[in-house]
């Protein structure tokens, strides 16, 4: 068997206000990666975007998101992401940029990682928290953080009781 | 893993915010920029503000453990001889210092002469000269590094052009070798992170490895030439001592002995990478 070499790219879409998160959706993301592409690549860059590239997956909580690129121009189809300044969702207009933590060969990999990464957020978020309730809920949903097993479960359950603290 | 540096933050009202944004993204090290610019009227050299005022708790990098290292730097634009004065106290209180020279000749002169650590190229206009092969090759021997900052190209598609242009055209004459890639964001969401930043490399013309050490390891050649700048040659260091030490007479020859092998390692540092 061969499969379709792909490359995914984990990104984290910053904004100035995390509320702002919310209103993203994944068809808003693509476009703005297309425009992005467009116009820094032109209608090369716009071709290669048309076959392979798709948003995969985004956390609308943490604003994470998977990119699909083909493998053979996934560097050209890169160099247009940091030139995104805003994206617009439901008729708004978002400023914020994508920043890529993460490059993979499988999206399992990438999720592996995701999952490390957010436990360091979790981590990172412990001496900020205010009371002791805070902290023994941060430390509960640090000790959930694993791959194994139902490994999609301990996945929700993270990313929801981080959405808990950020609010 | 590298350490990631962003040597170019503008000392704006909302460093605090760019500042906290640089460790949230995973560099380890970045530099306050104060521009200078002699030729209008009735401007002083800026004095930095200490870091412990600007912040009282630096926060920590993402992926370390550190808080996040926060130096000063200055940046004179230079459109005459007479702006750029050497040994000036004033720029003593900065801890990097940069020159952005407008026409050939100072150009020149800032690779071959001037006691610097970093030559801004323009990136908000095209190049009114070419570079010779001659000054960079000068440049890139006495560990002089040059610097191409993206966040023009981010916020306009005409600076975009520019910026692209007179990075190539640098490319050809240095091939990669002392580049260093910074921000120079005036707002957080100017900022891009550290993997961004290598693959935007590309862009300029530099190959995977190069753009690699443009965010590194360039960078941190560029601090330990900082410090050759400030002491004699990277030997001899002067510091103001408290009373209490002076009553130590062992001091002197006991630090003497240890400076020998630490100039060694000071002078050859900026030069091999």
């Amino acid at each position: 068997m061969v499969r379709v070499k792909r490359r995914y790219l984990l990104c984290e879409v910053n904004v100035s206000k995390r509320s702002d998160l919310l209103q993203l959706d994944d068809r808003a993301v693509a476009a703005a990666v297309r425009a992005a592409v467009a116009l820094t690549h032109g209608d090369y860059g716009a071709a290669h975007c048309l076959v392979g590239f798709s948003v995969k997956y985004l956390n609308a909580h943490t604003g994470m998101v998977f990119l699909r690129f083909p493998k053979r121009c996934y560097k050209l189809l890169w160099s247009a992401l940091p030139f995104i300044t805003s994206i617009e969702a439901r008729g708004q207009k978002i400023p914020c940029f994508l920043n890529c933590v993460h490059v993979g060969g499988t999206i399992r990999t990438c999720q592996k990682f995701l999952i490390r990464y957010n436990t360091q957020q979790l981590h990172r978020m412990l001496p900020k928290c205010k009371d002791e309730e805070e902290k023994q809920q941060v430390r509960e949903a640090i000790l959930q953080c694993s791959l194994p097993g139902g490994k999609k479960e301990a996945f929700e359950d993270e990313l929801e009781s981080e959405e808990d603290e950020e609010k | 893993m590298a350490v990631f540096m962003d040597l170019n933050l503008s000392s704006s009202s909302s460093v605090r915010s760019l500042i906290e944004s640089a460790a949230q993204l995973g560099f380890s090290t970045v530099a306050i920029n104060y521009v200078f610019e002699p030729s209008k009227k009735k401007q002083e050299i800026p004095t930095p503000t200490p870091i412990t005022e600007l912040m009282d708790q630096l926060p920590v990098v993402q992926g370390r453990s550190r808080p996040i290292r926060v130096l000063n730097r200055l940046t004179v634009v230079m459109s005459d001889s007479s702006h750029f004065r050497p040994n000036a106290a004033e720029y003593r209180s900065f801890d990097l210092l940069a020159v952005q020279p407008t026409t050939e000749k100072l150009f020149h002169a800032a690779c071959l002469l001037y006691d610097v650590d970093i030559i801004c190229i323009l990136v908000t206009e095209k190049l009114p000269f070419f570079f010779k092969r001659a000054p960079v090759s000068g440049a890139v021997d006495r560990g002089v590094v040059f610097e191409v900052s993206y966040s023009a190209a981010i916020r306009d598609s005409t600076m975009r052009r520019y910026t692209i242009a007179n990075a190539v055209c640098l490319m050809e004459s240095c091939k990669g070798r002392n580049v260093i890639l910074s921000s120079a964001a005036e707002k957080a969401l100017e900022l891009r992170g550290p993997y961004d930043v290598t693959n935007l490399g590309l862009l300029f013309g530099l190959s995977d490895k190069d753009s690699k050490e443009a965010v590194s390891s360039t960078c941190r050649s560029v601090l330990l030439h900082a410090e050759t700048r400030k002491t004699a040659s990277g030997i001899i260091y002067t510091m103001k001592s408290c009373s209490d030490s002076c009553d130590q007479q062992e001091a002197p020859p006991q630090s003497e002995h240890c400076e020998a092998p630490a100039a060694k390692k000071h002078k050859t540092a900026p030069a091999d990478s």
